[in-house]
């Protein structure tokens, strides 16, 4: 009895090349091992295998676009093989603080008059029932969910199409919540007209980091919240490490640091440690402590996500960032590697400046941003002192965190930079 | 502030000294514009002349019989705010709406289940068994539960089907005595009542047979007897023969139908009356048969005995016949009747049936009508009343209102979540092609798709001779939701075709809005039934006058008259002459 194994959900990559072939007819694979590994312009990943057995048949080869669904091969299962380790609790649960959803009781529908929720409560029926459509696009517009009243039809005499109606949806899923923003569409402008010129199609990272930053830019109401931490202990200790590690191949670097120090301040303000739900009406409080890292690669800004800083020691996460910053510019990422952060840290520090302004990384609801430290005399109550401080913007959601909370957070994180015997507290 | 016009005969074409055959209103009459005053007749045609305005009828100027030609006078009309008084009112009360109904608490069934299944079928109707075979065809575990020994429900068994096979006996008679005017006579009809009856079954038989074998086919499990509810997820079926099982199901598409309105005061044990079951049954062709209810089935009966040779009186509550459409669209079907049947009394009442020995004496009420008269059978069909209450919907928690229909969403959902409803038992119109459109989006839904009942008109069809056919918005509609619209209408004493089959009653007309976007039609004439459902395609597509005008046609048919009624509205028909009016 041979069984289609099909490329699973893999987020949202459509149509990949398989870069690579890890199995062949014949071979016996354990559960979880890689079968093929598929690369798009942003990461690649290997698809492993949901079950253990005998490959039968090969049913794709290298170079073939592949989708969720589509056919890797044929393969005999083993009976006894499977026993799937059984799967660790391997998130706590989100909580999510609402009203707890009323258990539905033994099916004793309220005896009063019964006010449902229709799934089409959006849909304006009467203009549905007088749109230009056939029965075909009205069945298509059901399917979707679009009220056919507010699409726009490109037939003759103003018939909505099939295609009209992708359109309205695709438009619709482009805007960011809440509708159009009513700006002027900016102006096309030939460039040439002032010089020679080159026309230079964005990578597919640009495209999409783009898009990500714009909606976060105009749907999240953002403060930043400026401030300096003294370091000069820090790197004292640091560079003593450093050199000790540097023989073993491994860097420490003052952003393990932070990321320590921006778990620990999680912990203090756990709202930080936070996303609001789509519907905007609860918060989810998180129980994890996973810190993005925006990482400058030559195609483009990614943020793969360090899992569990809580429990690493800096020498852990200084390992584990060599590796990812590698992976990030080989781009080899994997989706499952760039999701799931608590808060995002973006560091300039060893390029230049002095402050900047992050965009918060949705569904995060805060991202530090680090600049480059600058020895600066500073009061000590009698006289000027030499300390190296670092400049730190902090970034957040309004809607989630206040003002006050914010200056709490980066003079907390300051506190703690500033004197990382803390982060044994 | 009034004052009294003198309404004349307008411009009527080239008809001179014509012969007035109907007068449509009388003195006291408060009438619309483009209401018919009265009907002319030449040897050519008939043609109805409209009122050029609205007001109250003075005085009448013409008598049947009066030649009239252009500018002879033919009533005296008040005209003055006055006269739009009523028609206010008329809206105001339609307004009230229906209270919400409240829903009932459900049982709880904790006993044991006979057959389990993903989804069970309420009903076998049309409705019922296209339901149970699309969620059979999407996957689902079905059970079909129905009642009587035969599947099909009321349209297969006693409805549609066998009220056709009889209607097309009628036509082929009715033809058949009608040739002898154009000089081919066939002798009277010998009738065999035993084998026509046969024939009938034998249409009924061969369709529910096939239909055992789709259900066969579909693996759809049928329960036969009586379901009611005991829980929201059981239903309790009991056999002829006593013996009870339970179905226990995830979803339920209740399709459980309607039943004959039975008057209280009619004397049901008398084998004499009938109900459209009963009457399909043709015992015997009475020699005078009282139809009560000018509505679709009636006529549609009074069509078949009429046929067989009953002398036929039709009594109706109503101020028309077949109530809900047009009074043009039903004029010729009425006037035709009207020299047949014996008697055809509207705005009447029958407030008695006594049965006696040699007959069943009728009390009537009404102005034309006797004060009592006697019949050898009568047939009493005015209307259907919905099963809602007869499944004991209440201990599943699904909501029934007074009447006995269930309510639902556009997902054809019910209050309670996983049960559906379909058909005749959810509202009008109670029509086979509505609920088998239902029972698909139903079991749709149950099998995880969107679906919706988003059709934008269920066409009407009487199976009368002439056939009356309609669908989309009425004049009468149109005129009381305040919907402007205009019409083209084309009389088929000018299509070749209906000439040549020997008649010239019919009509075709169709209604559109400001947007020239077909809303309405309706047709009158023989095969009426099959033409409107171009009709019907040319609405839920959107079609407008230009679209149907600029359709090519084939000559000579009756279907032509469709593409002429647009050209008559859009002012480019040539086989009639119509003047454009702006």
């Amino acid at each position: 009895m041979s069984k289609e194994i099909l490329v699973p959900n893999i987020g949202d990559f459509d149509k990949v090349e398989v870069i690579e072939i890890l199995v062949a007819a014949g071979d016996t694979i354990a559960v979880e091992d890689s079968l093929i590994s598929v690369e798009s312009d942003k990461a690649s990943m290997e698809i492993p295998a949901p079950e253990a057995g005998v490959v039968k048949e090969i049913k794709l080869s290298l170079g073939d676009m592949v989708s969720e669904g589509s056919l890797i091969l044929m393969l005999e299962p083993s009976g006894e093989a499977t026993a799937p380790v059984a799967e660790a609790p391997a998130k706590q649960e989100a909580k999510v603080e609402s009203a707890p959803v009323a258990a539905k009781p033994a099916p004793a529908p309220a005896p009063q008059a019964p006010v449902k929720q229709s799934p089409t409560a959006k849909i304006d029926e009467a203009s549905f029932s007088k749109a230009y459509a056939t029965p075909s696009v009205r069945k298509f517009a059901r399917e979707l969910g679009v009220d056919l009243g507010q699409v726009d039809g490109t037939g003759r005499k103003g018939r909505i199409s099939k295609d009209d109606v992708q359109g309205f949806v695709k438009r619709a899923l482009s805007q960011p919540a809440g509708g159009g923003l009513g700006v002027a569409p900016m102006p096309e402008i030939d460039f040439s007209q002032w010089g020679e010129i080159e026309s230079k199609p964005l990578s597919k990272i640009n495209k999409l980091t783009g898009q990500f930053l714009h909606r976060n830019w105009v749907t999240i109401p953002h403060v930043t919240q400026f401030d300096e931490a003294d370091i000069t202990d820090m790197e004292t200790f640091r560079k003593g490490m450093a050199a000790e590690y540097k023989e073993k191949g491994i860097k420490i670097t003052p952003l393990v640091f932070m990321m320590k120090a921006v778990v620990s301040a999680l912990k203090q303000f756990p709202r930080f440690n936070s996303s609001l739900d789509s519907s905007g009406e609860n918060l989810i409080m998180k129980s994890y402590f996973n810190v993005g890292i925006a990482i400058d690669t030559p195609d483009g800004l990614v943020v793969p996500v360090v899992q569990d800083v809580d429990r690493k020691s800096l020498v852990d996460l200084a390992v584990e960032l060599g590796e990812i910053s590698v992976k990030a510019r080989e781009k080899k990422l994997k989706p499952s590697d760039m999701q799931g952060g608590s808060i995002t840290i973006s560091s300039l520090g060893g390029i230049g400046g002095t402050k900047f302004t992050p965009i918060v990384n949705a569904p995060e609801v805060a991202i530090l941003g680090v600049s480059r430290s600058k020895m600066q005399p500073v009061w000590n109550g009698k006289e000027f002192e030499p300390r190296l401080m670092l400049p730190l913007s902090l970034s957040y959601d309004h809607r989630v965190i206040d003002g006050a909370d914010g200056a709490r957070f980066t003079s907390f994180l300051s506190r703690v930079l500033s004197d990382t015997r803390r982060l044994l507290l | 502030m009034s004052n009294i016009i003198e309404i004349k005969v307008p411009n009527i074409g080239d008809f001179d000294a014509v012969e007035v055959i109907e007068i449509l209103v009388n003195v006291g009459d408060s009438i619309n514009v483009e209401d018919s005053l009265i009907s002319v007749e030449s040897d050519k045609a008939s043609m109805e002349i409209p009122a050029p305005q609205a007001g109250v009828v003075k005085e009448l100027l013409v008598s049947l019989g009066d030649n009239v030609s252009e500018g002879s006078a033919i009533l005296m009309l008040e005209v003055g705010a006055e006269a739009a008084a009523p028609q206010a009112q008329e809206k105001l009360a339609e307004t009230t709406a229906p209270t919400a109904v409240p829903a009932p608490a459900a049982a709880s069934y904790s006993g044991n289940v006979d057959v389990s299944t993903e989804v069970v079928v309420l009903g076998s109707g049309p409705g019922g068994y296209t339901a149970a075979f699309r969620a059979a065809d999407l996957g689902k575990k079905v059970v079909l539960i129905e009642r009587y020994q035969s599947i099909g429900g009321v349209c297969l068994n006693v409805g549609c089907i066998p009220s056709k096979a009889l209607l097309h006996t009628a036509q082929v008679i009715n033809e058949a005595e009608e040739f002898a005017e154009i000089g081919v006579a066939f002798n009277k009809p010998e009738i065999d009542l035993d084998k026509l009856r046969g024939h009938k079954d034998k249409v009924v038989g061969k369709l529910t047979g096939g239909l055992k074998h789709l259900a066969k086919q579909r693996k759809v499990k049928i329960v036969q007897g009586y379901g009611k509810f005991t829980s929201p997820n059981s239903i309790e079926v009991e056999a002829e023969d006593g013996s009870k099982q339970v179905v226990g199901f995830d979803n339920c598409i209740i399709a459980a139908g309607s039943r004959v309105t039975k008057l209280p005061f009619i004397p049901w044990d008398d084998p004499r009356v009938m109900d459209s079951t009963d009457a399909l049954e043709i015992q015997e062709v009475p020699k005078r048969l009282l139809v009560v209810g000018g509505g679709i089935i009636g006529l549609e009966m009074a069509t078949v005995y009429d046929a067989l040779g009953a002398k036929v009186t039709v009594v109706e509550l109503s101020p028309g016949l077949i109530p809900g459409v047009d009074r043009d669209v039903v004029r010729p079907l009425e006037r035709r009747i009207k020299k047949k049947y014996e008697n055809i009394y509207t705005n009447t009442k029958v407030t008695a049936i006594e049965p006696i020995d040699n007959g069943l004496v009728c009390s009537f009420e009404g102005k034309d009508a006797p004060e009592q008269d006697t019949f050898d059978r009568v047939l009493v069909s005015i209307g259907r009343t919905p099963n809602g209450k007869l499944i004991d919907a209440e201990k599943a928690g699904v909501a029934v209102n007074d009447w006995g229909f269930i309510e639902v969403d556009k997902q054809q959902r019910t209050n309670v979540d996983h049960i559906f409803a379909i058909g005749d038992v959810v509202g009008q119109p109670m029509l086979a092609h509505k609920a088998t459109h239902e029972g698909k989006v139903a079991a749709q839904n149950i099998a995880g798709e969107k679906s919706f009942f988003d059709a934008r008109t269920i066409p009407s069809v009487a199976y009368t001779d002439p056939e009356v056919a309609w669908m989309g918005k009425t004049e009468e509609e149109c005129k009381k939701e305040g919907i402007s619209y205009h019409k083209g209408a084309f009389p088929w004493a000018a299509s070749g075709r209906s000439l040549s089959i020997g008649r010239d009653e019919g009509m075709t007309k169709v209604l559109f809005d400001d947007d020239h976007k077909i809303i309405g039609a309706a047709i009158v004439g023989t095969n009426a039934g099959e033409l409107i459902a171009e009709a019907v395609l040319a609405l839920e597509l959107g079609a407008d006058v230009e679209d149907i005008a600029l359709t090519i046609h084939p000559h000579p048919t009756l279907s032509e008259t469709f593409n002429f009624a647009a050209e008559m509205a859009e002012g480019t028909c040539t086989d009639l002459y119509a003047p454009k009016k702006k």
